[in-house]
């Protein structure tokens, strides 16, 4: 909504500055979007003010309905437009037949206009000050009637209507070619102004086409009507076609105006375009007119909501300078009665709110919380986004919308993938299922940037199909590393991350939870040789692995990358530490070097060997692996630092050299492993 | 025999080797078994009683505080010695220290962190939901009906079977409604998602909407802890306003903004819980009210740390990323 300044003061006496009137506007709630000095060669110095209304005041798109606002703040009075009734010289041939969802329906006949003529220079420029474009008197004086008084018009060519007009819904695959020669085809829950061969309108939304006027118009059939909201609601933006007249009749056309405006406009028209009327017709059907509501307001409870210790006498006074007239009241409640322009007023707390606009927001208390002590969970997952942090990651955020193309990568089978029906952009379409598309190509972006070291992390939630068409929705953490491990550093060894340095990562931020352990596996999209799950217990809680090249091609990268994703919840921990008394005993250490097949992981050997180096083993350390000179091919050499200790006594050598002695015997036995001396 | 001359010989011998090795050697050759003065003191029988008993007394007595300066001699070329070891063994101390370089949080995730402490320390618990919703949480039980204008401020994404990206956190608060009876204080931070995309619009953003519900939970109690919170976290000098607005979840609805450069900045939405929201959840709405809040990290991570870009945010480059240390 956007108006001349001198134009509003023809509404209310206004002695304040623009300025103070716009932030009266603004602290009404009517906020105050652009205000710009103007310069008017018919009213002098005048201002441009657009207001950026909320949805609930449909009353206020109009000068009426904003003079009413600051008339009540300033304890002023409404001024309306000069309505002088125009004689009617002839007879309308055209008769209305209403509906419930258009309940009043006011028409006027006039004959003889010339539409030739111009609008005049005041009607014109304030059109233009509203950002309305000028047409032809006709269309310019119902525009200017509706930026008035908010009641939107239209007017038919009446030499083109066939017969009478009924307002009734259209029937299913009806069409209308709408005044700005857009085709529609309507269904059964369009609400149409036909004649008595086709729609001629979409109600309160847009006119027809055929029936619209132009300069050989000699005959106009003038429409004021009131639609209601829900039938207007939705339409519009259905057909794509918000237009001044849905804007109004969506949010609420006062009900009982309809006269009113075509009067005005009559007066208008008659002034400066001439012509014969009909007397005005109104057609209604009383029972669906909505009735001013009436509103029950206890006291007390305006105080309690607000904070506030307002008077009974206060409070009616607010409410009255809003035109909420008190109807009934007792001592605690009172009964006001809605006017019928208020759509936006139905329970007691829209008539608090009133209250404290008028009162001011600014102007009520401010009051403390209450104490509370609650009990602090680490809900956001700080301890390991932090943990991460101090390791050398960066955090990102990346788009929950994936290309298809990426999805597909990581979930070859289309039917497990969620779709966005109607994505912002077609490269947005799917809803991620894994973190791994949207790291890589930050990683992707980031190289092309030149930064080409990268370690970073992401916490979210990926997408799936699950069961009788429901979305699996997990929050995961996600991690990628790739470049040169601490490039920063000038002491650093130039070597690739690999994807033990990753592993080693996330083993220290798992060292808070419980136990977990990680098995060779294989994942379409990663190194077969290189990939491993992660369990808690017998459940897969996330993988970790080395991205396949072919789909590192698909992101232009060219250098090594690792990449985790586990469940977020698999890093939550509760503390759990008890202390355990240790031995001040002599500790017996011996390293023990083991030939094995490569093809046997480690973590079998360090079991077997953590399971039969007997109650004493306090601790076993792998400390070198080895290939190569020295080693027959196809095997590896694990070094292992072992440990023993007794809590009552010094172990002796022999015990140890017993202990190894059927270590070695069992390993040698079980997997062939020599003792490598 | 000069005892005399000869204690000035042997004293200058020993006070000026140059090195260890020399103050040992002059050190045998005085005072070593065969050295001179031993030599010389077991030469002493020869002499007459009288003088033997002044000479030896002399020689004891060089001998005595030749020891000495041997020591003092010794103890100053091994200072010189370990000082010089020092001095080869010095470090550039001005080469960053070998660390691994921390990394950083994404500059939303620790405005958030910010923001949540805040309520936290306030007696909020942190509550998260699905980021797929249904029509109803999102919409329908937040007083939202189909069609209404309002909606148009909710620019929404739809999945398969009438699913949709949640426009707000505020499903969030229903479902708690729901589960938990009053008295309740909760927060919800995360991620949200609008069909919208420009300077000022990401298809996806996030918020931190809050929930009291409990006695005397009153339009200035809310006043008071937004106030009490941007002062937190903008600074006490932070000039703000309460303006009415409108949201189909509140009633009285406002909206704050705070002095910024020379204008006013919108950056909250709050209200007094709906009735019709209370009672779809299942609150009785004669004996309860509450009020509720939302805002936008990005917003408040743009005016804190001055980013001028609100798409920056979501290109995770890491010249930008590594700035928020």
């Amino acid at each position: 909504m956007q108006f001349s300044r001198n134009w509003l003061k023809e509404f209310v006496d206004l002695n304040i500055s623009d300025e103070e009137l716009c932030d009266q506007l603004t602290m009404l709630g009517l906020e105050v979007d652009n205000y710009k000095n103007y310069h008017s060669k018919l009213t002098g110095k005048d201002a441009i003010i657009k207001l950026d209304l909320t949805p609930n005041r449909g009353d206020c798109y109009s000068l009426l309905g904003v003079a009413r606002e600051i008339a009540a703040l300033n304890n002023l009075t409404v001024k309306f437009p000069k309505i002088k009734k125009v004689n009617s010289s002839v007879k309308s041939p055209i008769k209305v037949t209403v509906c419930d969802e258009a309940p009043r329906y006011v028409g006027r006949y006039l004959t003889g206009v010339n539409l030739k003529k111009k609008t005049s220079p005041l009607i014109k420029e304030r059109l233009k000050l509203s950002d309305i474009k000028v047409i032809d008197p006709i269309v310019d004086i119902t525009n200017y009637v509706l930026l008035e008084l908010g009641q939107p018009l239209h007017a038919f060519d009446a030499n083109k209507i066939e017969g009478n007009l009924e307002v009734r819904f259209a029937k299913e695959r009806e069409k209308i070619t709408l005044l700005d020669e857009n085709k529609l085809k309507l269904d059964k829950n369009c609400l149409v102004i036909a004649d008595e061969s086709k729609p001629v309108a979409l109600a309160g939304i847009m006119g027809g086409f055929e029936t619209g006027i132009s300069s050989k118009t000699l005959s106009i059939y003038l429409e004021s009507a009131f639609f209601k909201p829900e039938v207007i609601r939705g339409r519009a933006r259905k057909f794509s076609l918000q237009t001044d007249a849905s804007t109004r009749f969506e949010r609420g056309v006062d009900f009982e105006l309809q006269t009113l405006a075509i009067e005005r406009a009559s007066l208008l028209i008659h002034e400066s375009i001439g012509g014969e009327f009909s007397p005005v017709q109104e057609f209604s059907k009383r029972s669906s007119i909505p009735k001013n509501k009436d509103i029950a307001l206890n006291f007390k409870n305006v105080n309690k909501i607000l904070g506030t210790e307002f008077s009974k006498p206060f409070i009616r006074r607010n409410l009255k300078s809003l035109g909420l007239v008190n109807s009934q009241s007792t001592g605690e409640s009172i009964k006001v009665k809605v006017p019928s322009w208020r759509f936006d007023l139905k329970i007691e707390a829209d008539l608090i709110e009133e209250i404290a606009r008028l009162v001011g927001y600014n102007n009520l208390p401010h009051r403390p919380l209450s104490k509370k002590i609650n009990n602090p969970v680490d809900s956001l997952h700080n301890s390991v986004r932090n943990s991460f942090k101090f390791m050398g990651y960066n955090e990102v955020i990346t788009y929950s919308f994936i290309d298809e193309s990426f999805a597909e990568l990581v979930e070859p089978k289309k039917g497990q993938l969620i779709f966005v029906n109607n994505p912002i952009s077609e490269n947005m379409n799917i809803m991620r299922p894994s973190l791994l598309p949207g790291l890589l190509d930050t990683l992707s972006y980031n190289l092309n940037q030149g930064n080409e070291n990268l370690k970073i992390f992401e916490i979210g939630t990926v997408f799936q199909k699950g069961k009788n068409h429901k979305i699996n929705q997990k929050e995961l953490i996600g991690g990628l590393i790739s470049g040169i491990k601490d490039k920063d550093n000038w002491s650093s060894s130039n070597e690739p991350m690999d994807f033990f340095d990753l592993k080693g990562d996330l083993e220290n931020v798992l060292s808070n939870s419980s136990k977990y352990n990680f098995k060779k596996t294989e994942i379409p999209y990663l190194h077969p040789g290189k990939t491993a799950l992660l369990l808690k217990g017998e459940s897969v809680i996330g993988y970790i692995g080395s991205v396949k090249p072919k789909l590192l091609d698909k992101f232009d990268i060219e250098q090594e990358v690792n990449f985790f994703e586990i469940s977020i919840d698999a890093t939550s921990s509760k503390s759990n530490i008890k202390f355990e008394k240790f031995s001040r005993f002599p500790f017996a250490q011996r390293d023990l070097s083991f030939i094995v097949d490569e093809d046997i992981a480690s973590s079998v050997i360090t079991d077997s060997i953590a399971s039969r180096a007997g109650d004493k083993l306090k601790e076993i350390k792998l400390f070198d692996v080895y290939k190569g000179k020295g080693i027959p091919k196809g095997k590896t050499s694990l070094t292992y630092a072992l440990g023993w200790q007794a809590s009552n006594r010094t172990l002796k050598d022999k015990e140890i050299d017993e202990i190894i002695e059927k270590l070695v015997a069992f390993l040698s036995k079980k997997f062939n492993a020599k003792l490598r001396s | 025999m000069n005892i005399s001359s000869l204690s000035k010989k042997s004293k200058s011998k020993l006070q000026k080797a140059k090195d260890l090795r020399a103050l040992e050697s002059s050190y045998t050759d005085l005072l070593g078994k065969n050295g001179e003065i031993n030599l010389l003191l077991k030469s002493l029988g020869k002499l007459p009683q009288e003088k033997r008993k002044n000479s030896g007394k002399a020689l004891n007595e060089l001998k005595s505080s030749l020891e000495a300066i041997f020591q003092s001699r010794r103890n100053h070329l091994k200072e010189k010695i370990f000082s010089e070891e020092l001095k080869r063994d010095s470090l550039d101390v001005t080469l960053p220290g070998r660390t691994r370089e921390s990394g950083t949080l994404h500059p939303v995730t620790s405005t958030i962190i910010e923001i949540s402490n805040f309520f936290v320390s306030m007696g909020f618990d942190i509550r998260s939901g699905p980021e797929a919703e249904s029509e109803y949480y999102n919409f329908e039980a937040l007083n939202i009906p189909e069609d209404h204008p309002a909606k148009d401020m909710h620019d929404t994404f739809y999945l398969d079977n009438g699913v949709l990206l949640r426009t707000h956190t505020s499903p969030v608060q229903i479902r708690t409604m729901e589960k938990q009876d009053p008295p309740i204080r909760i927060i919800s931070p995360g991620r949200v998602y609008r069909k919208d995309s420009d300077l000022t619009h990401t298809p996806m953003f996030h918020m931190i909407e809050g929930l009291v519900l409990e006695e005397n939970a009153s339009f200035s109690v809310l006043k008071g802890m937004l106030k009490d919170f941007i002062n937190d976290f903008f600074g006490n000098q932070t000039e703000l306003r309460f303006r009415p607005s409108y949201f189909p979840f509140t009633e009285p609805s406002a909206e704050v903004d705070i002095k910024w450069k020379k204008g006013w900045l919108e950056i909250l939405g709050c209200g007094m819980v709906h009735p019709n929201v209370l009672e779809m959840s299942g609150i009785n709405s004669k004996k309860y009210s509450g009020f509720a809040f939302g805002l936008g990290p990005e917003r408040m991570a743009m005016l804190k740390y001055n980013i001028p870009d609100l798409r920056s945010f979501f290109e995770n480059d890491l010249r930008f990323l590594k700035q928020f240390k």
